[in-house]
């Protein structure tokens, strides 16, 4: 529902309420006045039956049309007393409510009653005339604040919606130049439009010192690792060299092989978030995991690891070629890392699914925290326990969902990358 | 091979320098962009070895320069960027081959010499080492004149020990030469060995002598005694 509507709506709640409360009051008011009148009215009457009973005091009771006279046979003290009453309306012919007026003269020591009553207009009379004119009014405003709802929705939220089609369209890669909302009128538009401008600004501007930063960060670990790599080996090459010696140089080696997977693995993980993987094509799976199983052969056959594959062909996603490469790598890895020896690895490959099952010691972590970073079985291990973070956050970039299950000794890590 | 090193890291040019140098070969550093222009107009160079971040330019205007003006001098980069966006366009602009850092010095050898090999000795297929002859072309390994029945794998190892002459390559550097990035998989480089053992025995059954060296077993050497 948008705000307009909303806002509509509301009004015209109040607006019922209002017109209800108002028409009460207004009736009121109009029979009060009314009353006023009649009263006045009433009075003059009386006035003018005064003057004619003082120039000719009857002998017996008047009756006309709403007007009674007649002498009383005590005195009484002079008086004058409104009251309702139902009388049959001559023309209309029916009951209807009236003014009456007792009044007590006394001429010339002798005590005579008065009786008037009348009508101007009719009680029920002013309340249809109140409802109609009311009603009417009450439409006419519906009818208006619609029209007007709809107009200024358009006229006023008009640069409001322009403006979040902008943000809307808002990218944080397109870095450079500022976003450009579009000019108002509206003082609050024009000072959200400002805020936004600001905001995107500074927004892009972060996000891009955070990517340089980090993309910088690993740039910078891998030269001094090359140099120390560089050191090392001409180090190695030396006279003289221990076997011990030797032995430690390798050793560091290993290690700086590893801060340097560390640093290109971390630098990975930070390009997926920052989305910089985008080249999106059609990639035949099938053929990227038989190519890279071929890879994996020897690796495989060096720990007489039992392979079984079922891959159906032509299986293509829609992805980055580069970011597909590393999820099949990374969970083929895995399966082989974590093996035995004479263990066995089962890869299939659906249309809906990529599937790698394979044999191994339990898991001596929680499987919910399989996929975070720096999780690994054993701590001691050279593996960096990244592989399936970043297996996961692919699987989370596309969409995909990924599974791990284990039976027995068997671990089953699945992928489905179409749900249905 | 006359090779320029543009580097802008003293501590790992010395290190690069050092090691070719050794090897009998001309190599020359310069750490800066206008450095590495004035030795390109001033000498004559068979290969550049190009880092892409320089302090005052960028290495791939360097590389557009060289393709420019020497077509036939032949790159390799080296670069601190993994980023696949570099390597293809560098590779685009006529680089022969990309190297991340870090890499081993025997790795980076084994490039440019191969770099070096297209670029410079057309037609010289032919690598030998006493008895043993490599063929490049046909990746044929002869012993006295009889083909040895290789793997490709064993192939590029016994190619790798080739350019390396004469130096210590360790299990690590094999495997990573071997298997690249799959070899992460890898518990332990012992499967280097299975290599090695298979090589020597084919080349000691085809009546060979055994030129690889075990090195305090962390590693082999190609080496005449």
């Amino acid at each position: 529902m948008n705000l307009i509507l909303r806002v509509t709506i509301v009004f015209v709640f109040v607006s019922l309420i209002v017109f209800l409360i108002g028409g009460v009051i207004s009736f009121n008011i109009m029979m009060r006045e009314v009353n006023q009148e009649q009263r006045r009215f009433l009075i003059e009457r009386l006035d003018r039956v005064s003057v004619m009973l003082e120039r000719r005091p009857p002998k017996d009771t008047i009756d006309r049309n709403k007007f009674f006279m007649y002498p009383l046979a005590e005195f009484t003290e002079e008086r004058v007393i409104f009251s309702d009453t139902l009388v049959m309306h001559s023309q209309l012919e029916r009951i209807e409510p009236h003014l009456k007026v007792e009044a007590i003269r006394n001429v010339n020591g002798k005590s005579y009653a008065i009786i008037l009553y009348d009508i101007i207009i009719e009680p029920d009379d002013i309340q249809d005339g109140l409802v109609e004119s009311l009603v009417k009014m009450y439409l006419i405003l519906l009818l208006a604040v619609i029209v007007i709802g709809f107009l200024s929705s358009y006229y006023f939220l008009k640069p409001f919606n322009e403006t979040l089609s902008v943000i809307k369209s808002f990218s944080l890669r397109e870095s450079g130049q500022k976003v450009h909302f579009p000019r108002s009128g509206i003082r609050e538009l024009r000072r959200l439009n400002q805020f936004l401008e600001d905001m995107t600004h500074k927004v892009r501007s972060d996000y891009q010192l955070l990517k340089e930063f980090s993309e910088n960060a690993s740039h910078e670990i891998q030269t001094p690792i090359a140099i120390i790599q560089g050191k090392l080996e001409v180090l190695m090459e030396g006279e003289h060299m221990s076997e011990e010696q030797i032995g430690q140089i390798i050793s560091a080696q290993n290690t700086l092989k590893r801060l340097s997977n560390l640093s290109h693995s971390l630098s990975i993980l930070t390009k997926i978030e920052n989305k910089e993987f985008d080249k999106i094509s059609r990639v035949n799976l099938s053929d990227r995991l038989n190519s890279l199983l071929d890879e994996f052969r020897e690796l495989i056959d060096l720990k007489s690891i039992m392979l079984e594959t079922e891959i159906t062909p032509e299986v293509f996603i829609e992805a980055d070629d580069v970011l597909l490469d590393l999820l099949l790598t990374n969970l083929i890895n895995n399966s082989i890392r974590h093996n035995w020896e004479n263990g066995d690895i089962q890869i299939s490959l659906t249309q809906k699914a990529f599937e790698v099952v394979n044999s191994g010691k339990d898991l001596d972590l929680d499987p919910d925290e399989l996929f975070t970073r720096f999780k690994k079985s054993n701590q001691s291990s050279s593996s960096l326990g990244l592989g399936l973070a970043i297996v996961k956050k692919i699987c989370d970039f596309y969409g995909f969902s990924l599974k791990y299950t284990q039976s027995g000794k068997q671990h089953r890590l699945k992928v489905v990358f179409r749900k249905n | 091979m006359k090779l320029l090193l543009v580097e802008d890291q003293l501590e790992l040019a010395n290190s690069i320098v050092n090691y070719f140098s050794r090897e009998g070969d001309v190599c020359e550093a310069a750490n800066s962009f206008n450095r590495a222009s004035e030795k390109l107009y001033g000498y004559q160079y068979d290969i550049l070895i190009l880092d892409l971040m320089l302090p005052d330019g960028n290495g791939m205007n360097l590389l557009s320069l060289v393709k420019e003006n020497w077509p036939q001098m032949g790159v390799v980069i080296i670069s601190a960027k993994n980023a696949l966006d570099d390597k293809l366009k560098g590779l685009d602009l006529g680089a022969d081959d990309y190297l991340p850092k870090p890499f081993h010095l025997a790795e980076l050898n084994a490039r440019t010499r191969a770099v070096f090999r297209r670029r410079h000795q057309k037609g010289q297929n032919l690598l030998t080492f006493k008895e043993i002859e490599l063929n490049l072309e046909t990746h044929e390994a002869k012993v006295n004149g009889s083909t040895l029945e290789l793997t490709r794998k064993e192939f590029e190892l016994l190619h790798y020990f080739f350019v390396n002459e004469n130096r210590l390559l360790t299990k690590q550097t094999i495997a990573e030469h071997l298997w690249g990035d799959y070899m992460d998989s890898a518990d332990s480089f012992d499967f280097v060995y299975q290599h090695i053992k298979n090589l020597r025995k084919k080349i000691a059954s085809a009546g060979g002598n055994d030129y690889l060296k075990t090195v305090y077993g962390v590693g082999y050497k190609l080496k005449d005694e």
